[in-house]
């Protein structure tokens, strides 16, 4: 399996990379509310992903390095209307159709407003590990920043976006926590232990 | 203005610990909500594109 080529073959390439699109989707769309820029984005970044195949090292991280020229791409100056979107409609409504249950639909367009409301930087950060179950090593990588800097970001992120929620006092106080701070412990511990790793 | 304090009702560490872990949950499902969604198909078809155009080099007529 060893071969002297550091790049993977076209085939292999775009296999991967398809299969990375859901996840390449689920960012852009956590970076930007509007769902058809959201997608744009995501299509934007798969092509520049395929045109650069050739500097992808193969047995790297194909996620963190997709996900780094999704997030160049967002922050390009040309392309300014994929950020600070107000909150599209039709996503509103996705998120209240597609849950049964009105009250938690409701939290989480609460929760979609209070990302727009956060420095950008810790918005990322909050999408990245939180929300995608990033390593904060994998992060750091993708927004060029030291690991310990994404730490922080993400626990002022949460810090912030709790405050946000409170002062609009949409009855954020339902009692289903319980299993919700399971999984996100798990996430934190793991990020943690990834994180802690030694890399080198 | 004379509100009593609700003993239960301080933000305690543990308080702001479940809020965060729910916001947590929340925060996974906006993500996995979109990456559990089928591709649409225009995502494939430009990848096809780009991956023809590539191959169709001009100066290769093996056709």
């Amino acid at each position: 399996m060893t071969d002297d080529r550091t790049t993977l073959d076209d085939a292999t390439f775009k296999q991967e990379l398809t299969a990375l699109i859901p996840h390449l989707r689920a960012f852009a769309r956590s970076l930007c509310r509007d769902a058809s820029l959201a997608d744009d984005l995501a299509q934007d970044a798969m092509l520049k992903a395929w045109n650069a195949r050739e500097s992808f090292v193969a047995g790297t991280n194909m996620k963190a390095w997709a996900f780094t020229i999704l997030r160049n791409a967002f922050y390009s100056e040309k392309r300014r209307s994929w950020r600070r979107q107000p909150l599209d409609p039709e996503v509103a409504e996705a998120t209240l159709v597609s849950n049964s249950n009105p009250a938690d639909a409701l939290e989480l367009l609460a929760l979609r407003n209070a990302l727009t409301l956060l420095p950008v930087d810790q918005k990322e950060a909050l999408i990245l590990v939180g929300a995608g179950g990033m390593a904060y090593e994998e992060a750091a990588e993708i927004c060029g920043c030291a690991v310990g800097t994404i730490k922080s970001r993400v626990s002022r992120a949460r810090k912030a976006v709790i405050e946000i929620l409170e002062s609009n006092s949409t009855g954020y106080n339902s009692d289903s926590g319980m299993s919700a701070e399971k999984a996100f412990d798990d996430i934190m511990m793991q990020a943690d232990e990834i994180a802690r790793a030694p890399t080198s | 203005m004379n509100k009593k304090k609700q003993p239960g009702q301080q933000k305690s560490d543990a308080d702001l610990k479940r809020r965060g872990a729910k916001i947590g949950d929340q925060l996974r499902r906006i993500y996995e909500d979109v990456a559990k969604e089928e591709v649409p198909d225009e995502f494939l078809k430009l990848l096809e594109e780009a991956d023809k155009k590539k191959s169709s080099k001009p100066s290769t007529s093996d056709e």
